[in-house]
């Protein structure tokens, strides 16, 4: 009990010096435990902003191609019961979005135009990235409507609101283009309908070509799920679409190395803060421990009783920072990324602990006292 | 009569410097002795080597039968906790611990701390009504009484003071000399360093220094000789 | 005589003004550290980004529309338009030729492969090709720039070999006649005799169109079409700023004749590197052509360094002000424990503006020594720090040496001001009797 007394009446009768120290540790603690919020918050805003780069896993039949070359051959299909069903077991809060198609080679004003029938609720979100002059298909039931890319448009000569007739061997579909599509891509070339439409079209009930599913993950939960599509579904083929994935997972340890690094650097400014006060503090202690040597404490006590004191600044001053690091995060998450982060339980502890490693580091000259010796002290100057 | 302190051919040199020349002198149990010369003549020096604060280059000095010139560091701080009580000029009183917390400091090196024992330590040197109060708020003297209380609370077989009242005025020193008065009539040891003549003649014998040597051990007319 | 007590001040106590001195440098170390890499983090980002591939699409303007099915075109080779090899050397002359960091061609073209017993697309393009450049120099570019995540089982056919790289889909379907190893033969069409052989050197897995294709070298595709020196489209990987205010307008004006850029507007569009100025620039040097934006990659790639510039430099304020805070504490801790100092000479006589005068102008002196020796230790941890987590070094940014400089000496100087103010105060005495 004496102990902790003395720590505390060295923490209370010290204030004013370990003032600077006491900033430094708060505030190295707010930035680490914001940064420490932040990294696995920014770790999954940002791999779902790298969703809108598109699907990363697309199903398509074990045979051939997803599409054919003339309108005379038959493309190579999967019943769309079976894909689905399997798709529906992934958890829903993983899949930012999945969508079936069925690719068919039409013809529309006697030219060659490829038709993709999808879900274009489910599509919109694939690719979210396309710009829409006019409006969106959001009923799956919809098949009086279509979305032509703009490269579609500009060769047909079609506007919002004009009507396009496509052929497809002996039968014919009619509908009205609500949208044009700027996509920066092969879906400027492509004319978009709800799949139902199309397969009625083609004749090929409860068929698709392809399924194309966006998971949000990095690069080993994305193939995770590709593993566990594949095994439930050996007759097709299941793969991850590796130009997303791959880029993803790099750029993401980039930009978190770069945190860390940071991070790293401002702890050990930190330290450096609590050794020069501690060092100024030391000069001063030195009577204080030539008498205490006097009245029969040992090196290993005194320096104790030093260490106590510091080990509790660092700790009250990490939860303080820790606190205040949390709110910084929440802010920061507002400000950068538009959603609130919340903090997680686990960095509290984490950085109450870093931040007693980081003080007691500083307190090197607090333990070199030990080497004071008493006569020299008391002897007074 | 039990002898305290034996000290026999006591050597310390800093460097080329010899600060104790070979000194040898006893005590024994109830005395006061004062040890006087002038400044750098070995006699604070003795003092540190006698409390444990510092050990000899040769010789032997002997506290209640301990030798401290063979003590390890861990045993030098046993000594230091249970045999000695040091009263310093500077006081030497820890600034952000109050009267009372800066007796039980030397309880607590010592074994435990007992307020109560603290407590009444300080009534009896007459600072019963102080005992919360930090040193900035103490006068010299009251500061000077705290170090005594603190001195004797573990019973030390030997009461170490340097210049006692070095740092006090007048009024002051009085009081802390007649509390070393009742000490002595209580029957305690004490060691004291002082230059002045006044002072030294309080004392039942008078040890003079000069050079690192004894130079001439006297006793005053307050105390027969002791054999 | 202020000269002479600054260099007496100096000389005392050599391992406090060590400790100074070390917190000084690695202040000012990490200070610069942090600006360096903060200055150039934007950039290699991009760079990092541009692993996504392309971003820039060039087409002909006039062109029938392309059958494209997953990226591939399946029109027949008589169908549609055709863009011009020779022209693409151009490309490197343009105002942000340093952006162009690689572009690739490319010509779909149906056609027969013995071993499928069918239609099997063929994919000509470049892996590693040199297009020479108007300037007389080479540049070495191809899907290895553009196309990145394509990775072959194997190798990479040589450029204008006869060798080709098949889809893994074709080699899953027919193990033995895709091997590596093997040769295909191929032709325009099943009438055309036995075939052009082809060296099988990788096998390709994308999860995309090209799993069902053979990828061979851009000529030979050139030369079974029958369009010596012609491709459809042109992937092109640019190295750009993420588009704001000024850069959507100046992509609106290229279309929208009611929307008109002013002259300085155009300028700082123009001398901008964003993709619709790129874009603009190439379309200037390559007429006849429609240069689009790959949306998906450029939208997602502005966005994400948007954000993640911004919590970077967040991240380096942060550290910034924790090397301030720890110099201006080293200053002001050096103060404070030198009060006794303070006391002498104020005891003799000194009035408070030499102390103060003597006292700021060491600390400033110090800050700038340690800004000096911390400014250089700063740029190797930069170098380190970048090679760490960007694979280069960061290069060091010489007009931070100033700056450096600058702020030591201003912290230094706020550090100090608060003790010496509280110094002003002191009473000798009082000091002086050691409380």
């Amino acid at each position: 009990m004496m102990f902790w007394r003395l720590v505390l009446q060295l923490l209370r009768g010290n204030r004013g010096r370990l003032a600077v120290a006491i900033v430094a540790i708060v505030s190295g603690a707010a930035v680490i435990s914001a940064l420490l919020n932040l990294d696995l918050g920014v770790q999954n805003k940002l791999t779902q902003e790298f969703r809108t780069l598109g699907a990363n896993i697309v199903i398509s039949p074990a045979s051939g191609a997803p599409a054919h070359i003339s309108d005379a051959e038959v493309p190579s299909l999967m019943p769309e019961h079976d894909v689905l069903e399997v798709m529906q077991q992934l958890p829903p809060t993983q899949v930012a979005a999945a969508a079936p198609y069925l690719y068919i080679v039409a013809r529309a004003q006697n030219i060659p135009v490829v038709v993709a029938g999808t879900w274009l609720d489910q599509a919109q979100k694939l690719d979210a990235t396309w710009k829409l002059e006019g409006s969106w298909i959001t009923s799956r039931a919809d098949d009086s409507h279509c979305l032509v890319g703009r490269n579609v448009a500009r060769r047909l000569h079609l506007a919002v609101g004009n009507p396009l007739e496509l052929h497809y061997l002996e039968r014919s579909a009619q509908c009205s283009v609500a949208g044009i599509v700027d996509a920066g891509g092969a879906e400027d070339n492509q004319v978009f309908a709800t799949l139902r439409a199309v397969q009625s079209l083609a004749n090929l009930p409860g068929q698709i070509g392809v399924a194309q599913v966006s998971v949000t993950g990095t690069a080993p939960v994305v193939a995770d799920y590709a593993a566990r599509l594949a095994t439930a579904l050996p007759q097709y083929q299941v793969r991850p679409i590796r130009q997303v994935a791959e880029a993803e997972g790099a750029l993401l340890g980039r930009i978190r190395l770069l945190i860390v690094s940071m991070a790293l650097l401002i702890l050990i400014l930190t330290a450096l803060c609590v050794l020069g006060t501690m060092a100024a503090l030391a000069m001063e202690r030195r009577k204080d421990v030539g008498l205490m040597k006097s009245l029969g404490g040992s090196i290993s006590r005194i320096v104790g009783i030093f260490l106590a004191e510091v080990g509790v600044l660092g700790a009250a001053g990490g939860l303080l920072g820790a606190i205040i690091g949390a709110a910084l995060s929440y802010w920061m998450g507002l400000r950068v990324f538009g959603t609130a982060i919340s903090p997680r339980w686990e960095v509290f502890p984490t950085t109450i602990v870093l931040m007693i490693v980081v003080a007691l580091a500083g307190a090197l000259p607090l333990r070199m006292l030990g080497n004071v010796k008493p006569a020299e002290i008391l002897r007074g100057e | 009569m039990a002898t305290v302190v034996q000290v026999e051919n006591l050597r310390k040199e800093f460097g080329n410097v010899r600060a104790l020349d070979g000194v040898s002198f006893r005590v024994d149990a109830g005395e006061w002795i004062a040890i006087m010369g002038p400044s750098g003549s070995g006699k604070t020096t003795l003092i540190n080597i006698l409390g444990g604060l510092d050990t000899p280059t040769s010789g032997q000095a002997a506290v209640d039968g301990t030798d401290v010139a063979r003590l390890d560091e861990a045993g030098l701080t046993r000594f230091r906790a249970e045999k000695i009580g040091f009263i310093f000029q500077q006081f030497h009183l820890v600034p952000y611990l109050t009267a009372v917390e800066n007796v039980m400091l030397a309880q607590y090196f010592h074994s435990t701390t007992d307020e109560k024992e603290a407590q009444q330590s300080l009534e009896r040197v007459g600072l019963g009504d102080r005992i919360e109060h930090l040193p900035a708020q103490l006068s010299g003297g009251e500061q000077q009484r705290v170090a005594v209380a603190r001195a004797l609370i573990n019973h030390p077989k030997l009461i170490l003071a340097d210049e006692p009242t070095g740092n006090l005025d007048e009024a002051n020193e009085d009081i802390v000399l007649s509390l070393l008065r009742e000490l002595h009539t209580e029957g305690h040891t004490i060691l004291m360093v002082t230059h002045a003549p006044s002072i030294g003649r309080l004392a039942d014998r008078r040890i003079e220094f000069a050079h690192g040597r004894l130079v001439q051990a006297a006793a005053t007319s307050l105390k027969p000789e002791l054999a | 005589m202020f000269a002479r007590l600054l260099g007496e001040s100096f000389a005392r106590n050599p391992r406090r003004k060590v400790l100074t001195a070390a917190a000084l440098v690695i202040g000012m170390a990490v200070t610069t550290a942090t600006l360096t890499i903060a200055l150039e983090v934007g950039d290699r980002l991009a760079r990092e980004f541009r692993s996504l591939g392309a971003n820039l699409l060039v087409t002909p303007e006039s062109d029938t529309l392309p059958v494209e099915i997953g990226g591939v075109d399946y029109r027949p080779v008589d169908e549609g338009a055709y863009l011009n090899e020779a022209d693409l050397g151009k490309l490197k002359t343009i105002f942000w030729r340093h952006n162009i960091l690689g572009f690739t061609p490319f010509l779909d073209l149906p056609a027969y492969v013995s071993e499928t017993g069918g239609a099997t697309t063929l994919i000509g393009t470049w892996y590693q090709h040199e297009v020479p450049v108007p300037d007389g120099t080479k540049f070495e570019t191809g899907a290895s720039a553009t196309h990145p995540w394509w990775k072959v089982q194997g190798r990479w056919f040589g450029d204008g070999a006869d060798e080709c790289v098949v889809g893994a889909g074709l080699a899953q379907k027919n193990p033995a006649a895709f091997a590596i190893g093997k040769a295909i033969h191929v032709a325009q069409n099943s009438g055309s005799g036995s075939g052009r052989p082809l060296l099988i050197t990788g096998i390709i897995s994308t999860g995309d169109a090209e799993d069902n294709a053979v990828l061979l070298p851009l000529s030979v595709a050139q030369e079974i079409s029958g369009h010596p020196g012609k491709f459809r489209q042109l992937f092109v990987s640019a190295l750009t700023k993420p588009a704001d205010a000024l850069a959507e307008r100046g992509e609106r004006a290229q279309t929208d004749k009611n929307i008109q850029l002013t002259p300085t507007e155009y300028d700082r569009w123009f001398c901008s590197p964003y993709i619709s100025s790129i874009g603009f620039q190439i379309r200037t040097v390559l007429p006849g052509t429609d240069v689009h934006a790959i949306r998906r990659v450029a939208e997602t790639e502005g966005r994400i360094l948007t954000r993640v510039g911004t919590l970077l430099w967040i991240v380096t304020l942060a550290a910034l002000g924790a090397a301030a805070l720890a110099v201006a504490a080293t200053s002001a801790t050096t103060v404070l424990e030198r009060r006794a100092e303070i006391g002498v000479m104020k005891a003799l006589g000194a009035s408070n503006a030499l102390v103060g005068g003597i006292f700021l102008a060491e600390q400033v002196l110090l800050a700038i020594a340690g800004g000096a020796v911390g400014f250089f230790v700063g740029v190797g941890m930069a170098r380190f720090l970048g090679e760490s987590v960007f694979g280069t070094p960061a290069s060091p940014q010489l007009i931070l040496f100033p700056v450096v400089l600058a702020l030591a000496a201003l912290i230094a100087m706020i550090g100090s001001l608060v003790p010496l103010r509280r110094a002003a105060h002191f009473r000798p005495a009082v000091i002086l009797r050691g409380e």
